[in-house]
């Protein structure tokens, strides 16, 4: 037995006019939650739909579970949230159900005992209101992601795929989506989702792996990339007046690399080889009232700017993720 | 087997639940029906109504030429016991016998009377009143039964016994009609042009319908992105499969209630038209063999696949319905293109069109039914057009699992025919 969920081999996939993923290699260990980062239009979707087997690469392997890719036996083990989402409108919330239970393997009885179970859970059936008798229409877009959300995991899946499942949501049902993710790496399934919000990722992810233009800048563990990535940066906090002059010392080559600004905080990554004691008596002599000054782990996000930059965004490709 | 099932399932039952389903299959026989049946009874109106039976003769020749004259009159009629009232007056008496037959007409309970006299047994004339009076099939009916019964009076007058008599006077003349046209005989026989009319069109309706049906279809779930949750548990080919075979066990299911309710219907016509006041149409509906109708299911079922899987093709590669329908042009002008040759097939079902159309995918599903409907098709002309429909259907379907299975996932702006063209080589 293997102990990754998703194996990807030096995958490629071209498009008649691009390169939408460059021999990829990626590893999402069993029971961890993985985040796929990147800007839009850097092969994300691709990517997934890959390992869904939506498409097949041009070369390169892909392993879920040990198995490859396109063994019809994984499909079951698979759940998906599709980045846009939407139902059969015209369509009754449990025959929907159903059906997407249905394709994958769960039957009968068992599909409208779990269906019941969650449309409870999510509160989508109460005493008062069987939502599942409606028709999808009928119901709010806050609701219709809890249905689809429902669809993607009544068969209880092993590897959950959601891609970029945070944009649109309310922070309620976003909050929902946190604590189930939570609740399925405690139940020993893996989470890959997709997504350009870096807050959600660090808090959320146990790995990460971000990529532009097609190919991996960088993967591992969050605490390792943090590692690797710079024990450099400084977190700057300031009080009352004075902030103009520090704008100018920030701006310094000599010292500072990129300063990520803003307005009373500031996360700096310092020049190659410059002091940051330096720094802190530049800061101090221009007469800045300093709140706090301390070495940090960069954040995720300034990682991304860092590594991907604004150059990692190409225009027009979101079509193929 | 059972993803494919849960999907030919969901397109099945989610359309046959529709109101629209229900609609069509109720109003469809009585569409179906009212084309022949309204055919059939403005033909019926040449023919004599039930209102000659409904008369008064009034009877002053004091002979009994009135009842044998009755008996003439309702001798051709199917309703049973039905036959002109005779009243027997005096000359003398015959001017308030007429007054009192007038009011019984005024009052509508008498759809006329006919007087008869010494002047009609010596052949001179006769005078009918009534409401139908303008009806020249009524009127013939009674003009020649007179002048049967005056025949008979003076046959038996010059001494020939009733049976000889019967057997001279009894000439139940069937006489059917056929229209001559500049393009020769119109067709070959009325009932079977119809019938192939009705099969033609039910075919031609059919196949629009539902192959715009599941481009709706193809591209709900694509705009809503259904179709990437579903691709994602089975192959795109049992996915489009199942559409089309979902698809058309609604259409058969139609195509069956639609025929089976029309048959009903058609068979209970005589009722129907003498509900409407007219006897029953002399034609029967033509003989279809279990064969045949095996063989029009087939056809159908085969143009409907050719069709659906091309527009399934079509909606996976647009993004709205607007977009479609322009998309789909191509289709319907080869649809439309061939409902137009319906009526010279219908003419010369024998002729170079009417064969060489029966051959071509495009147009065989409609074709072929039709000819098969009105004339004798020779079993090899029916197997070549069935072996090039089944080759059409598999290069339609090969074509169209892969212009579907990239389009579903292309967002934005319409392909190019050349896009399209890159589509189909595209391994996966």
């Amino acid at each position: 037995m293997t102990e990754y969920a998703i194996d990807i081999v030096n995958v490629t996939k071209r498009y008649a006019d691009h390169t939408a993923v460059r021999d990829l290699t990626l590893r999402v260990p069993k029971g961890s939650v993985y985040g796929l980062l990147g800007p839009n239009g850097a092969g994300k979707t691709t990517t997934i739909r890959m390992i869904l087997n939506i498409i097949a690469p041009d070369s390169g392997k892909i392993h879920i579970f040990g198995r490859p890719s396109n063994d019809p036996r994984i499909t079951e083990r698979l759940g998906y949230l599709p980045e846009e989402r939407g139902l059969y409108r015209k369509m009754q919330v449990r025959r929907v159900l159903k059906f997407l239970a249905e394709l994958k393997g769960v039957r009968g009885k068992d599909a409208d005992h779990r269906i019941d179970e969650w449309l409870v859970r999510l509160s989508l059936k109460t005493p008062e209101k069987d939502w599942g008798l409606s028709k999808i229409d009928e119901l709010s877009r806050g609701m219709q992601q809890k249905v689809q959300f429902i669809g993607t995991l009544l068969h209880d899946p092993d590897l959950v795929i959601l891609d970029e499942p945070f944009s649109g949501l309310d922070p309620i049902n976003s909050q929902a989506l946190k604590d189930t993710v939570v609740d399925l790496k405690h139940r020993g399934k893996t989470v890959i989702f997709s997504t350009h919000l870096m807050d959600n990722a660090e808090r959320l992810c146990d790995s990460v792996c971000i990529i532009a233009r097609g190919e991996k800048v960088l993967d591992g563990t969050v605490t390792s990339v943090k590692e690797e990535h710079g024990q450099r940066n400084i977190a700057l906090a300031l009080e009352g007046d004075g902030i103009s002059g520090v704008a100018a010392i920030l701006r310094d080559h000599s010292l500072v690399k990129r300063a990520d600004d803003s307005n009373r905080f500031f996360e700096i990554e310092m020049a190659p080889g410059a002091d940051p004691q330096a720094l802190l008596r530049r800061i101090v002599e221009s007469g800045a009232a300093v709140q706090r000054f301390e070495m940090i782990q960069p954040s995720l996000h300034q990682i991304f700017l860092q590594k991907v930059g604004a150059t990692g965004v190409e225009e027009g490709m979101t079509g193929h993720g | 087997m059972a993803k494919l099932w849960a999907i030919i399932k969901r397109e099945y039952l989610e359309r046959v639940r529709s109101k629209w389903f229900l609609i069509a299959t109720f109003f469809g026989p009585i569409f179906f029906s009212a084309i022949i049946i309204v055919p059939a009874w403005l033909a019926s109106t040449s023919k004599a109504t039930t209102d000659v039976y409904n008369t008064t003769l009034l009877d002053a020749t004091s002979t009994g030429f009135g009842h044998r004259l009755a008996v003439n009159i309702a001798v051709d009629t199917t309703i049973p016991g039905r036959m002109p009232v005779v009243k027997v007056v005096a000359p003398s008496e015959l001017t308030q016998a007429e007054s009192l037959a007038t009011r019984e007409v005024m009052r509508k309970e008498k759809s006329g009377y006919l007087v008869v006299d010494q002047q009609t047994i010596a052949g001179e004339s006769a005078r009918y009143a009534g409401a139908n009076a303008t009806s020249i099939a009524d009127m013939t009916q009674i003009k020649s039964a007179i002048r049967q019964t005056i025949l008979a009076t003076r046959l038996q007058n010059v001494g020939l016994d009733d049976a000889k008599l019967k057997q001279i006077t009894f000439i139940p003349l069937d006489f059917s009609t056929e229209r001559i046209t500049e393009r020769g005989r119109a067709g070959s026989g009325m009932a079977s042009v119809l019938f192939g009319f009705a099969i033609g069109f039910l075919l031609y309706l059919s196949i629009v319908i539902y192959g715009q049906t599941i481009m709706s279809g193809v591209l709900e779930e694509k705009t809503t992105r259904v179709a990437e949750v579903v691709m994602s548990s089975v192959p795109t080919d049992t996915l489009l499969a199942g559409k089309v075979l979902g698809v058309g066990a609604v259409g058969l299911t139609q195509q069956i209630l639609w025929i089976a309710t029309t048959y009903v219907l058609l068979k209970l016509r005589a009722p129907i038209m003498a509900k409407l006041g007219a006897p029953t149409v002399n034609f029967s509906l033509p003989d279809i063999t279990l064969g045949a109708g095996v063989l029009f299911l087939l056809f159908f079922l085969l143009g409907f696949i050719f069709y659906s899987s091309l527009y399934a093709a079509v909606g996976s590669s647009v993004n709205s319905e607007s977009e479609a329908r322009q998309a789909a042009s191509p289709l319907m002008i080869m649809i439309v293109s061939t409902a137009v040759f319906i009526q010279p097939v219908l003419l010369n079902p024998t002729g170079t069109t009417a064969r060489v159309l029966s051959l071509i995918p495009i147009s065989s599903p409609i074709i072929m039914p039709i000819r098969m409907a009105v004339t004798g098709v020779p079993t090899l002309e029916m197997a070549a057009s069935l072996g090039f429909l089944v080759i059409g259907c598999a290069a339609a379907l090969w074509l169209a699992s892969r212009i579907y299975r990239v389009g579903f996932l292309m967002y934005g702006k319409r392909p190019t025919m050349k896009e399209m063209a890159r589509w189909v080589s595209y391994a996966r």
